[in-house]
């Protein structure tokens, strides 16, 4: 398995995949994760509390 | 703005809702057969449609595709019905879907049951079926999207946006790991070979948990659990994150079912990388649904709905942080092949998924029929029962594998394995398995509760089927300019702008893990002396692929001691290049047969044995709980298809020779005349073109083809047969020896030679009677079992027991078993 696994390795720009799709990963988190936080809360809680505003549920509780 | 009138199709949900009470009782009531078969064999009935390796794979899809898959449909219905406040974008959509689904079940069950299989675990289905199920699931997605773009509301709430990733995740899933060639209606193979095929298979097997059994039911949990406590969730922010890094990480992490096996280095370094990331977005997942519920906790007390989401969202935290420990090289050998695995998924099945649909059914079924729930109390019974009889399958279970890994392990101190019959291994856990049958009749007693109560609620209640709403059609957020842009367009380019962020995330996770392996398929190692199978091996492989061996037996020798000890050299990646698809199984409830082919290994058994063990494995061995497979010696090879075959072999890459599909049929049947001649040396009478002959003649090619490189490595231990011969036996005649000696009689050679020793004559000999091949002298009969006669189908025990242990049974089998037959 090592000589196999040896072999596979070496091949040339094998790596790229690993790197370039980490980088992704990571620029995207950094983004999502910025912009989230940037988000004013109160926006945030006019969504959460909409969907228990269906005209079925008997109250609405807001959460602090 | 004026309100606008609509109505909700709840017809759609009841439907759907009836649909997974159906199947949820199907699905556990196989799944209890399939645990019967592992602890008592006779309800296997001695029927190929009834054996264990059919009704597994029925068990699985049952439960997955079609209990949780029609909970998922009745799940996403209603709540995006609510949250995008309008109906389903088309009735007649969401009837194909409703009908097209039931039709796949049915299908999926009469095929898996023919033995009609590609043997790709949770991808069982063969090519037509595939087909339907892409179409149907095309038609859910277009019915999805059409919803979001009608909708009346501006923002897409968190639960819908799972829902989008699971439509395009299995999408993708699906179509790629579904891509085969097909021969027949029935017939197709797998267009990846080897290690390629099992890298597939696992990106989507783990995959199909992510976006099947995983995504749905968070979105599922972001509406129903906020509904049913009354409260909002507690983080949306937090809902945001770990959307994306979830569905982005889980694409990654295939390869943590492929550990220690044929695959590079690097691709199982990335599957534990990711897997370990994973913990982050789940537990995001768990936190957020258990906070929601903080300083509501009384409310839990009271409602059986609740108590079960919380377990759910539970389980599903434990399972999510078990995965990834499992994904560890040093724990991943203990649970691979083991029943943790199986003990792992049902945590998960059973509690994660279990739970949210039994929440949900007990929280919508009385909302969608305007009543209450008929009766709290039994409904609480069931949450008792369910949860105990989660916790009555799994412990057993993480006890069998453990036990079983430890034993597999184990050493003497002479340094031979402790256990080298691996029955021995097995015998030791079935009492579990008998535990494990009870777990799931509880687990179905509280589910048939359900089914009534729910039925008494729908009773009482009224059901309409369109219930009128209105709500205000779409207004635009101030920003976007309505004059140059109609409101239909933008709110259709945001639905559809976010579908494709979630493709383009999904699709790298896929193709970084998928494309280096297609890419690097030319420099996959060939070994020089594997060589392509025979049109008779071709054809016992694909019984093997029907009868659902690899369910039970895996075909991949890990690199331990312990394991090439028990079986032979470890796989290596060129072995597999042109195994259309890979056989390297998942569970080890029977040993490993890749080395079955390997004449003076320790797998090797002859024709004759192999006979006997498919007509009656318990014959052979009381305790084996392995299926007969008798009709494979009434039941003729189908010679008509192995031109075809062969070509479409061809066409994959196998080098035959140019026109050989036209001299296959006459090289099958010369081979198959040579192994049917074998038998009848050994006195059994069966015609060559016998399924039978075809799957001996496959099992005696595993591992035969770096037969030669092996030699080597049997020759590094003990002495040479000369050196052996040389010294004197005494046997060894105190009790403790003998009684040494009948344990490692009974635990080796009672298969070939019986418990008296009266052998299967002609086959087997007789070691009571006067006729001695080899002698009866001590001497001889240490070296009859020391150095075997592997031709014959007499094992060499000198690389598996010591010198001394030899004697002993020698011992045993010159005084106790003589004396034994003197008496009678
Ligand atoms: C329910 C699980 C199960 C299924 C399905 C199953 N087996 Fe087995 N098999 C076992 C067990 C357990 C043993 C060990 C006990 C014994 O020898 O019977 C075994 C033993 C064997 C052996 C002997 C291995 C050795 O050298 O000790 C062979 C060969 C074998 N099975 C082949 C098959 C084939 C071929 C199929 C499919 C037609 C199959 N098995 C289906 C459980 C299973
Ligand atoms: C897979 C089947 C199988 C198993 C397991 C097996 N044997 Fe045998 N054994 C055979 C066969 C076949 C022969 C006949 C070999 C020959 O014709 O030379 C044989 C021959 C023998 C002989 C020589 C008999 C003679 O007439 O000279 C002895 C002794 C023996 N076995 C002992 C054992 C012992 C002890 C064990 C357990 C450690 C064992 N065998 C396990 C198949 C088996």
């Amino acid at each position: 398995m090592k000589i196999v696994s040896d072999l596979l390795t070496s091949i040339e720009g094998i790596q790229i995949f690993y790197i370039v799709g980490l980088l992704i990963f990571v620029v995207l988190f950094i983004v999502i994760t910025i912009r989230t936080m940037r988000m004013p809360d109160k926006e945030m809680e006019n969504i959460k509390n909409s969907i228990l505003a269906d005209g079925e549920s008997e109250e609405i509780t807001t959460s602090n | 703005m004026e309100n606008q009138k609509f109505y909700y199709d709840n017809k759609i949900v009841k439907l759907f809702i009836l649909a997974t009470l159906v199947w949820g009782v199907v699905g556990i009531l196989v799944g209890i057969l399939a645990a019967a078969q592992l602890a008592f064999p006779v309800f296997n009935f001695g029927l190929e449609y009834t054996t264990f390796g059919r009704v597994r794979p029925l068990h699985t899809n049952a439960i997955i595709f079609a209990f949780v898959g029609n909970a998922i449909f009745a799940g996403v219905y209603y709540s995006m019905q609510k949250l995008l406040k309008t109906r389903m974008f088309s009735d007649t959509l969401s009837k194909i879907h409703f009908w097209g689904w039931q039709t796949i079940i049915v299908l999926a069950a009469v095929t898996l049951l023919a033995g009609i299989t590609t043997s790709k675990e949770y991808a069982e289905l063969e090519w037509p079926i595939d087909i339907m199920i892409t179409i149907i699931w095309v038609i859910f997605g277009w019915n999805m999207i059409g919803t979001l773009i009608v909708r009346r509301v501006q923002h897409i709430y968190a639960a819908i946006w799972w829902y989008l990733a699971t439509f395009l995740g299995v999408a993708i899933l699906h179509v790629v790991n579904s891509f085969e060639l097909p021969i027949s209606l029935f017939k197709s193979y797998s267009i990846y070979a080897g290690a390629q095929d099992a890298v597939v298979q696992w990106w989507y097997g783990h995959n199909a948990v992510a976006f099947f059994l995983t995504t749905p039911f968070l979105g599922l949990m972001y509406y129903y659990l906020p509904k049913a406590a009354n409260r909002p969730i507690y983080s949306y922010k937090l809902s945001i994150i770990h959307f994306w890094s979830l569905i982005f990480l889980y694409m990654w992490a295939g390869p943590h079912h492929l550990l220690y096996q044929a695959l590079p280095e690097w691709a199982q370094a990335l599957g534990v990388t990711f897997s370990i990331m994973l913990i982050a977005p789940s537990w995001g997942g768990m936190i957020n649904g258990l906070l929601t519920l903080r300083g509501a906790w009384d409310k839990v007390r009271d409602s059986a709905a609740l108590k079960f989401l919380v377990v759910g969202v539970t389980a599903y935290g434990m399972s999510t942080f078990e995965g990834p420990m499992m994904s560890l090289k040093t724990v991943n050998q203990i649970t691979h092949f083991t029943d943790w695995t199986i003990a792992h998924v049902h945590i998960a099945g059973m509690g994660w998924n279990g739970g949210l649909v039994f929440g949900m059914l007990y929280w919508l079924v009385p909302k969608l029929f305007k009543s209450k729930l008929f009766s709290e109390k039994l409904a609480n019974i069931h949450f008792w029962m369910s949860t105990l009889a989660i916790l009555l399958y799994a412990i057993p279970l993480y006890w069998a594998a453990v036990t079983q890994w430890l034993m597999w392990q184990e050493y003497t101190p002479e340094g031979f394995l402790a256990y080298p019959n691996f029955l021995e291994t097995l015998t030791q856990i079935v009492p579990m398995y008998m535990v494990r049958v009870v777990a799931g009749f509880l687990f179905l007693g509280g589910f048939l509760i359900m089914v009534f109560n729910l039925a008494k609620t729908m009773k009482a209640g009224s059901f309409i089927n369109n219930e009128a709403s209105e709500a205000p059609a779409l207004v635009l957020a101030g920003k976007r300019n309505p004059v140059t842009e109609t409101v239909h367009r933008w709110m259709e380019r945001k639905a559809v702008r976010f579908s494709i962020l979630t493709f383009v995330a999904l699709a790298i996770g896929g193709a970084v893990e998928i494309i280096p392996m297609i890419f690097i398929k030319s420099n996959v190692p060939t070994l020089e002396s594997v060589t392509p199978y025979t049109p008779l091996e071709l054809e016992g492989r694909d019984i093997y692929v029907a009868e659902g061996c690899y369910v039970c037996h895996s075909q991949m020798v890990r690199p331990f001691r312990w394991e090439t000890d028990r079986y032979g050299e470890y796989s290596k990646i060129g072995e597999f290049v042109y195994d259309y698809p890979f056989q390297w199984g998942s569970r080890r409830t029977g040993p490993d047969l890749a080395r079955a082919g390997v004449i003076g290994g320790p797998m090797y058994k002859n024709a004759a044995w192999h006979y006997n063990h498919f007509m009656d494995p318990q014959k052979m061995n009381e305790e084996s709980i392995m299926p007969n497979y008798a009709w494979l010696a009434v039941k003729n090879v189908d010679v008509t298809m192995t031109p075809k075959k062969i070509r479409a072999m061809q066409t994959l890459g196998v080098p035959y020779e140019e026109g050989y599909d036209q001299k296959a049929v006459a090289d099958l049947m010369a081979q198959a005349q040579t192994i049917s001649d074998d038998l009848k040396a050994s006195g059994i009478e069966l015609a060559p073109e016998k399924q039978m002959i075809a799957l001996i003649a496959y099992l005696h090619k595993l591992g035969r083809d770096i037969m030669s490189e092996n030699a080597a490595v049997t020759e590094e231990h003990g002495e040479t047969a000369e050196q052996q011969q040389a010294h004197e036996i005494t046997l060894l005649d105190t009790p403790e020896d003998l009684e040494a000696g009948k344990k490692l009689y009974q635990a080796n050679c009672v298969v070939c030679h019986g418990p008296e020793g009266k052998g299967i004559p002609p086959a087997f000999p007789s070691l009571v009677d006067d006729e001695w091949i080899k002698g009866n002298k001590p001497a001889d009969v240490y070296h009859s079992i020391a150095e075997g006669n592997v031709a014959k189908g007499m094992i060499p025990y000198k690389n598996m027991l010591s010198e001394k242990q030899i004697t002993q049974l020698a011992s045993y089998v010159l005084i106790t078993l003589h004396e034994q037959n003197q008496e009678k």
